[in-house]
């Protein structure tokens, strides 16, 4: 080996571990002091939409449910807690952002044997099958404690945002640091009610229209998804699958709706909701996928009716 | 592979330490090693097309071999037309049989006859225009007896398939690349750090510029119908900084990872967005391509001599074939001819080489009039840009119409624009390091070197860090890898 390509070498490797904790410090004085507007790759819980600090806040106090609802915005935008309260059963919403089976699996780790329920209902979105879950991780990083499972999925999802995100969350977990004190309720439109569920005030009229597309499933969601359902099992819950309405528009744009439907009768009673349901684009939606309060009172009853 | 993947961090430093400390005692051990890990570079893309590298390597070896033994001009003529076939023919069937098929048929159709042919359903096989134009200079250099051909087939090959420039150049001559092959290579320090600044700020320009670029330029160009002039125009700025920090970044990784390995390849960007007039322009962007088609298209063709007609018809020659290098589709050839005419009226009142210089060369600010050249080549590039982006050249005349309406003094309506304001900042800053660096073979070519060891390496960090806060996480391809 030549002088210089030894210098090289011993440089370099000298180089790595200055850089690492260079941007290790760097992302920590960069979470605390850049405002908001460009922190690009790392999430803090102003930008998260979803209300899972309030979620996580409301579960220290929740215990023992009837109903445990699991999924994506579409579950906690679309199970309304009130609704099933009224027709007398004690419910917590445990959605939360672009859920994915990667998530729900953590989630369930850590609160079902608080929560006992007696009955799961897990909103289904295809979408969410089809995604890698940084979204989610990224909710259950900012909002939730930090243990070895997270931490593993953090890695194994091998994202930058997560990673930077990762090492902040760490840093204020280590420092005692709240990025917030006062949780808030209402976020834009949005406000968060109780028990994890969240109503949009905005209802919307405009109209969609899709170029045709497929889901682009990933074969690990559903391994996990089997994973998720067994834990349900061994903890003696009923499952119910929901694949809560989206707007027409979009729905019919899919062309692999049906593969979906086949896989979820596979696993357990599923209802689509989309084929079940007769809602109109423009009343009873707030946006191409999120049904508006009128929507969900009506999709609500009809999901009562099928768990009486 | 993708420069800006993990699977290349990985592959990087195992081909350097092996060929640095186990193949370095024999040249040809360390060619041969050159060859296998960059068939395993593109073969991780497509194993099957290493195929198309080997028969264009195997023809222009043998062609390159026997237009040295033969003397007889019918001969050697047919030699040259042997491998021009060959690489041509590769190139035209992967890249242009489906838009040959498809006009024909259009043709056909608007003359009121019935003619429906099938189409394939053709790969495009990553970097064929790029080693088929190397490999071709070869045959041509050799013919034209302006390079000796060789006999090292070992150090051939290699210089085809060389992985740092195997998929989106800088298409190297063979007299310039070849010869690197054929001498020992000892690491040199200086050299190989300089690699390592320049494969930092090339990764800067594709992950922060180019990708963050990119979200915008889809979004706007893929649902142009949605969006108002002012919108538009903002999608093609994005576009033209996206294609800029794609490509050139390509070239400054490649460039970068070549030095690490002791071999330099020719810049092929030279701060082009800086050009006061488009033959300067043309003089600083993708200068490999424009200087392969100058001297095996151009000037063969005549070049500026002749009358003015000649010259006319040259230029519109070489613009449209660059414009359908890049791709088969009509916009293309569009983007070509409107650069003809851009450069046109420079070359009729022989002002095309007065901008040989930097511009403000040694001055911090350009002149009022190199500033106002300077925008308007920028403005007219910009424009130009839209219809090498858009679909179709129908799309592209909408958008221009667009942009031209009233909707151009709408406030610009979009989703995400908290990230697009940060991607305008980083443009503006990208640029501001781009102009101070213009007299550099990079920007950032003497960041800190007059720096302590601790400050220098502060710098690199900082930009390390920059990467990691602002890359796009959606990985995306090189643009020029598609053609």
């Amino acid at each position: 080996m030549t002088n210089d390509l030894n210098y090289f070498l011993q440089s370099l490797l000298k180089f790595i571990p200055f850089s690492i904790l260079f941007c290790v410090v760097g992302i920590c004085l960069w979470g605390d002091f850049v405002p908001n507007l460009i922190t690009k790759n790392l999430a803090k819980k102003e930008m998260i939409p979803g209300f899972m600090e309030n979620r996580i806040a409301d579960l220290t106090k929740t215990k023992e449910v009837d109903i445990l609802f699991l999924g994506s915005s579409h579950a906690y935008r679309g199970f309304d807690t009130r609704l099933f309260k009224d027709a007398g059963y004690s419910s917590f919403n445990l959605g939360s952002s672009n859920q994915t089976p990667l998530q729900t699996e953590i989630l369930l780790q850590r609160y079902l044997k608080q929560l006992q329920p007696k009955l799961v209902i897990y909103e289904v979105y295809p979408n969410t099958f089809s995604v890698d879950g940084v979204e989610s991780t990224l909710d259950l990083l900012v909002n939730d404690k930090l243990d070895s499972n997270l931490l593993k999925l953090a890695l194994k999802q091998n994202d930058i945002t997560i990673y930077n995100t990762l090492i902040y969350s760490y840093y204020q977990n280590l420092f005692q640091k709240e990025q917030s004190t006062v949780i808030p309720f209402q976020k834009e439109e949005d406000n968060y009610i109780a028990n994890g569920y969240v109503e949009s005030e905005v209802t919307s009229s405009k109209k969609y229209s899709y170029k045709p597309q497929e889901y682009l499933f990933k074969s690990n969601q559903f391994d996990q998804f089997e994973k998720n359902l067994e834990i349900l099992k061994k903890g003696n819950c009923k499952v119910i699958l929901i694949q809560a309405p989206i707007t027409k528009a979009l729905y019919n744009s899919y062309s692999n709706n049906e593969f979906f439907d086949l896989k979820m009768k596979s696993y357990a009673t599923y209802f689509n909701f989309n084929e079940l349901m007769e809602l109109n684009d423009s009343l009873h939606f707030y946006d191409d996928h999120h049904l508006n309060q009128k929507g969900v009172a009506l999709f609500n009853q009809e999901i009562i009716k099928k768990i009486r | 592979m993708l420069f800006n993947s993990i699977d290349f961090a990985v592959f990087l430093p195992i081909v350097f330490l092996l060929y640095w400390l186990v193949f370095s005692k024999s040249l040809k051990k360390q060619n041969l090693f050159l060859i296998l890990a960059s068939y395993v570079f593109y073969g991780w893309w497509d194993w099957r097309f290493l195929l198309l590298i080997l028969i264009s390597t195997l023809v222009d070896f043998y062609v390159g071999k026997k237009l040295g033994q033969e003397t007889a001009p019918k001969k050697r003529k047919l030699l040259l037309w042997v491998s021009v076939l060959t690489n041509l023919g590769m190139l035209g069937f992967f890249k242009y049989f489906n838009f040959f098929i498809e006009n024909f048929t259009s043709a056909f159709t608007f003359f009121g006859a019935s003619f429906q042919p099938n189409t394939l359903n053709i790969i495009l096989p990553v970097g064929i225009s790029f080693y088929t134009f190397q490999t071709l200079s070869y045959t041509i250099d050799v013919y034209r007896k302006k390079l000796t051909p060789t006999n090292d087939g070992v150090a051939f090959s290699a210089f085809v398939c060389f992985f740092p420039q195997l998929v989106a150049g800088p298409i190297e001559r063979a007299s310039n690349l070849l010869p690197q092959f054929y001498k020992n290579r000892t690491f040199n320090y200086n050299n190989a750090v300089d690699g390592m600044r320049q494969i930092l700020w090339g990764l800067i320009k594709k992950m922060v510029i180019a990708d963050n670029c990119a979200v915008y330029a889809n979004l706007f160009f893929n649902n142009s119908g949605d969006y108002s002039g002012s919108t538009l125009l903002l999608g093609a700025l994005f576009f033209t900084f996206q294609i800029y920090g794609d490509f050139s970044g390509y070239s400054d990784i490649a460039i970068g990872t070549s030095r690490l390995f002791g071999f330099d390849l020719h810049k092929n960007f030279a701060f082009p967005y800086f050009s006061r007039d488009f033959a300067e322009f043309w003089r600083r962007w993708h200068i490999s391509l424009s200087t392969w088609f100058r001297d095996y298209v151009y000037i063969p063709l005549g070049g500026s001599h002749g009358g003015k007609w000649m010259k006319i018809r040259n230029t519109f020659i070489i613009f449209l074939v660059s414009g359908f290098w890049h791709g088969a589709n009509w916009t293309f050839i569009i983007w070509g001819l409107l650069n003809a005419v851009y450069f046109l009226p420079l070359l009729l009142t022989n002002k095309n080489r007065i901008n040989l210089d930097i511009v403000a060369q040694g001055s911090n600010l350009p002149t009022i009039k190199d500033f106002l050249k300077i925008a308007l080549t920028f403005t007219l590039t910009v424009f130009a840009w839209i219809f090498f982006r858009a679909e179709s050249g129908v799309v592209a005349l909408q958008i221009v119409s667009e942009i031209f309406s009233e909707s151009l003094f709408i406030i610009p309506s979009f989703e995400g624009k908290r990230l697009a304001v940060v991607t305008a900042i980083l443009i503006v800053l990208f640029m501001i390091a781009e102009w101070f660096g213009r007299e550099k073979a990079y920007a950032s070519a003497d960041w800190g070197l007059h720096l302590k060891r601790p400050l220098r390496w502060v710098i690199y960090a900082i930009q390390l860090f920059i990467i990691f806060q602002f890359m796009e996480t959606d990985k995306s391809p090189f643009i020029y890898f598609q053609f």
